[in-house]
């Protein structure tokens, strides 16, 4: 039955030419608005902000003054951990919010097509993405401004945390395409976590597998060089690159984006997903073994030398700057000694074991030649004394090998050169003993090996140290011959200083 | 003169259901009212013309752009508004941010004016006052208007208003009533509805759907005209009536064949509602 | 259950209501974590070689955590607007529905147990303790959501906070407030002992929220028959 009304103009019809994607760019950043009204999300940045303030701003350890900038880009990967899993499972409740509360039927009829709503929930989590990237950057311009600061970020492991947030958040939005139910969501975060650390775990810890997880942490401690480092920070950044497009342009697929463009996509994602994972699973190259070997075993080939007063220091180009700091300590050393020692121009050279990388604290062998002392490649805190106490010992034994064998008294003076000049020398000393005593014999450490201290050299030290400066000082410039002769005993120590002289002989003449 | 909407032989079955059968019809400016039992595939009518779901068979235009391609969809879409049967809201969202978020659906892109369209299409279903109340904190009547205004916003040429006055009370109703003719002037409004009144009172033209075909299609006074000289009043039930009810005042009230001398009544759009689906052969409530 | 208000109610309750409930328990939700829980516990049977008390361990707190997103959506009901004014008590509605998967748990815990090999099971009395106060934490946390807001389905919400709650633990407990310790660790039983004490609180938020209030907006307040404001 086909029936015309007696009709009048039609409507106006819209004019303007259609801008789809900024209708998508609107939506992300309406959908951005509302994340913030999850309370999850709130409280992690909460958490991740105020982590970060609170790791500025408060020196928890003396080592912070003194950063080694590309330990430092590695350092900022871990703190958007709960953010990244909050606006995961937040994403994707907002991904799932028409669906749940019924306007899917509206929805889907408006003039946006429901895979561009989905572009445009993975694009919400641009602005958080961003955050943690000005996050990151402040965390590392903070590190970067220290005047202790030494070496060089990558910008590639500074992209990991922004990364991440990002990849939380695509990932978010596919599953809310693939399983569209609300209570999927955490229960995959857990699934996630622990897959991945059942991957590391089966494989133990196989280079390519290892790479796998967004973020990849370290064991060591020890700090190297920015070129001996051997992470591939760029192939991994490549990788997360592509996992986020990976999720995005698939969960865009699964959200009805059928087009060619949207299956390129995917192609171009696993594609680039793959080259990184390939690229960066390939483990140590040999230059970079070869390199590690030569600043191991011949750093002086790789180092400058730069002369402050009597003494030389030769360092790696990026400690170069920190060589005057050294100085400081080594005068203050030599200005409680006595005799040549007071004068000796020492060999200040800057080794670390570089051979494994990353993956183990090694010590290093002590130095044989005459009057050279090791310095590592960390500075501050309980750096300092450790360093002190190697000069001590090279002053006092001539060398560092054979200053980590001294058990006779003269350890008392080794230790007296090393902290009587101390601003705090009492907390020092507790801090370059092993187990942070100020009685009874223990491992007193040192950029090489370790000296070790009787529980008579401890108490003769501790009052010392206890004693004024000035008086000590004094005297052991006095009897400094006697003091640094080889085979003096602890007992004869005290009693030429005049402290109360201990019960029980030396262990080495004993 | 071209008119906005054209459907030709629209088919759609669900399953072993027809739900539409061979549906055509034309559409213009002013308010069509869309009657019919429920089951009529009236939903399903309006869902097609709204491009929710595609026809199995047939074609239409809205505005001279037809769906059938995804481009011409899109633009039917631009010039769409459309209120479901049973709207969703977001309760978390206030109502100014919901209807922002169709806003931007039916992208709406240049921020500035696209707030002062939500504000207008507020202020043009009276919630101009709550709009920074979240949705769950409106009432029943509140949030029919709320889905309105999603409707409206972006003033499309082509509303498809689906059972909109349901659950209102009488002076939300009437309210709503008011809104939908001053949005039938200037665009073209379907309206499906239950309440013969909504058509007597707004429609300039009415279309009646049964078993998925289309029954009647004209003015409103063309279907009461329909009724004409079938409804009298009687003292008793009427056995030979194809319904009868007694009124308030105690007499009968019947359609169908009236008995020669009987006390004929004037009809109402009612009765030319029911005698056009008895006609039809559909099944009649009559109550 | 108590059949204070004469025979119909006790009929009611012991019968078709208890089979209604059951129906209405989102049964879906809680499968999802049930199994979700015991494939983590199966995963290092993949793998050969000894396995580690440690991570075993982790594996439990982790498939317990699981469980427990599952139970954050326990009290979602779709028809809770309906299901409101009806005679029986909301804390009988929902101490039913945990009635109904109190055995499901069992069941399933003692299955997760079962799977960890022997000789890498920590104690079971500790760990169950600790699934435990976990399982009593979504739910506290579900029966609050409950309370507080008037939304039907506020699983989503809950699941998120107790994951959040549960990875915040996890990062921000100091040292010696860890409830994360190991069995070697001489921290094991004071942890427990605070495993106790979340597991007692969280069955107390749960019994505060679980009554239906009698009036808005006072969330500890509440006025049991015949209490009139003000006695004790």
């Amino acid at each position: 039955m086909n029936t015309v009304m007696e009709a009048t103009a039609p409507p106006v019809v819209h004019s303007e030419p259609r801008r789809p994607w900024a209708a998508v760019f609107a939506l992300a950043r309406f959908e951005a608005r509302d994340l913030l009204r999850y309370i999850p999300v709130l409280v992690a940045l909460v958490v991740y902000i105020g982590y970060i303030l609170w790791g500025l701003l408060s020196e928890r350890e003396g080592m912070d003054a003194f950063p080694a900038l590309q330990d430092v880009d590695r350092g900022t990967q871990s703190a958007p951990f709960l953010l990244g899993i909050a606006l995961l499972v937040c994403v994707n409740r907002a991904a799932l919010r028409s669906r749940r509360r019924g306007t899917d039927r509206h929805f889907d009829v408006l003039v946006m097509e429901p895979w561009r709503r989905t572009v445009a929930h993975v694009l919400s989590v641009v602005p958080f993405a961003v955050l943690t990237a000005l996050v990151v950057l402040g965390e590392f311009t903070w590190e970067a401004l220290k005047p202790g600061a030494v070496g060089h970020g990558s910008v590639a492991e500074l992209a990991v945390g922004p990364l991440y947030v990002m990849l939380c958040g695509a990932l978010g939005v596919l599953f809310a395409r693939l399983v569209p139910t609300v209570f999927a969501a955490p229960l995959l975060v857990l699934g996630l976590f622990t897959l991945s650390v059942f991957v590391s775990a089966g494989t133990s810890d196989a280079e390519w597998s290892r790479w796998l997880s967004p973020v990849v942490g370290e064991n060591s401690t020890e700090t190297l060089p920015s070129d001996l480092i051997g992470r591939p920070a760029a192939w991994h950044a490549l990788y997360l690159v592509g996992l986020v497009l990976l999720a995005a342009t698939v969960a865009v697929l699964a959200g009805g984006g059928r087009t060619w463009h949207v299956k390129a996509g995917v192609a171009g994602a696993l594609a680039l997903t793959l080259t990184g994972a390939v690229a960066q699973s390939g483990g140590v190259s040999p230059e970079l073994t070869a390199a590690r070997e030569r600043a191991t075993a011949t750093p002086e080939k790789e180092q400058s030398c730069i002369r402050h007063g009597a003494s030389t220091y030769c360092a790696f180009p990026e400690w170069t700057g920190r060589t005057g700091t050294w100085a400081g300590v080594v005068d203050r050393v030599q200005a409680l000694a006595a005799g040549s020692a007071a004068k000796e121009q020492l060999l200040v050279r800057q080794r670390f074991d570089a051979t494994y990388g990353l993956t183990g604290d090694t010590t290093i062998a002590p130095l044989t030649a005459p009057h050279q002392v090791t310095v590592g490649t960390r500075w501050g805190g309980n750096r300092v004394p450790e360093f002190a106490a190697a000069v001590a010992s090279v002053l006092v034994a001539g060398d560092e090998a054979k200053g980590g064998e001294l058990c006779d008294g003269r350890m008392v003076t080794v230790m007296w050169l090393a902290l009587g000049g101390a601003a705090d020398p009492i907390g020092d000393l507790k801090n370059v003993r092993l187990d942070d005593s100020l009685s009874g014999s223990a491992i007193v450490l040192a950029p090489t090996n370790p000296l070790s201290m009787s529980a008579g050299q401890t108490s003769v030290t501790v009052e010392l140290l206890k004693r004024p400066r000035a008086e000590v000082t004094a005297a052991v410039k006095e009897h400094w011959g006697e003091l640094t002769a080889p085979g003096v005993s602890t007992a004869q120590v005290a009693r030429v200083l005049g402290a109360e002289a201990p019960k029980g002989a030396d262990e080495c003449e004993a | 003169m071209t008119p906005t909407v054209s459907a030709s032989g629209l088919s759609l079955r669900y399953g072993g259901t027809r739900a539409l059968d061979d549906v055509s019809l034309r559409l213009t400016r002013g308010v069509t009212g869309l009657l019919g039992p429920n089951g009529a595939g009236k939903t399903t009518l309006l869902r097609v013309l709204a491009t929710a779901v595609p026809p199995d068979r047939g074609a239409f235009t809205v505005l001279g752009h037809d769906p059938a391609t995804s481009r011409g969809r899109q633009d039917v879409r631009r010039s769409l508004g459309y209120l479901p049967q049973t709207p969703g809201f977001h309760p978390d969202f206030t109502a100014f941010e919901f209807v922002d978020y169709v806003a931007i659906l039916k992208e709406l892109t240049d921020r500035g004016a696209r707030h002062r369209e939500v504000r207008r299409v507020l202020e043009e279903v009276d919630l101009g006052d709550v709009r920074g109340r979240r949705i769950k904190r409106l009432s029943g009547g509140m949030r029919q208007r709320v889905a309105l205004a999603a409707a409206l916003v972006g003033d499309p040429g082509f509303l498809v208003l689906d059972e909109p006055t349901v659950g209102l009370d009488p002076e939300q109703r009437m309210r709503f009533r008011e809104l939908i003719a001053q949005a039938g002037e200037g665009r073209t409004v379907l309206l499906s509805t239950h309440q013969t009144e909504d058509v007597a009172m707004l429609c300039n033209r009415v279309v009646v759907l049964a078993g998925g075909q289309v029954r009647f299609d004209g003015t409103p006074a063309e279907l009461t005209a329909r009724a004409a000289g079938q409804v009298w009043s009687s003292t008793e039930r009427d056995p030979g009536a194809l319904a009868g009810w007694r009124t308030g005042t105690g007499s009968f009230r019947n359609l169908g064949d009236p008995p020669t001398g009987a006390d004929l009544l004037e009809p109402t759009l009612e009765d030319g509602y029911l005698l056009t689906l008895d006609g039809a052969g559909a099944e009649v409530a009559a109550a | 259950m108590k059949g204070v208000e004469g025979d119909r109610r006790v009929r009611g309750v012991s019968g078709a209501l208890v089979w209604s409930v059951g129906r209405t328990v989102p049964w879906r939700a809680l499968g999802a974590g049930a199994v979700v829980g015991l494939l983590l516990v199966w995963l290092p049977r993949l793998g050969d070689g000894p396995p580690d008390p440690w991570l075993a361990l982790n594996l439990l707190r982790g498939a317990a955590l699981a469980f427990a997103l599952g139970l954050a959506f326990l009290l979602d009901d779709p028809a809770r607007h309906l299901t409101v004014p009806v005679t029986t008590r909301r804390w009988v509605r929902t101490g039913l529905r945990v009635a109904w998967v109190a055995p499901v748990a069992v069941l399933w815990w003692t299955a997760v147990l079962a799977l960890i090999p022997e000789q890498a099971r920590p104690p079971v009395g500790a760990v169950t303790l600790e699934a435990g106060a976990t399982a009593a934490l979504a739910l506290a946390a579900a029966a609050t959501a409950v309370r507080l807001a008037d939304e039907p389905e506020p699983g989503p919400s809950v699941a998120a906070s107790v994951l959040t709650t549960a990875i915040l633990a996890g990062l921000l407990l100091p040292h010696r407030w860890s409830l994360f310790v190991s069995p070697d660790d001489p921290r094991w039983e004071a942890a427990h002992e605070r495993w106790a004490v979340v597991l007692a609180a969280a069955v107390l938020v749960w019994g505060v929220c679980g009554p239906e209030p009698l009036r808005r907006g006072h969330l500890l307040r509440r006025h049991p028959r015949g209490a009139v404001p003000g006695s004790p």
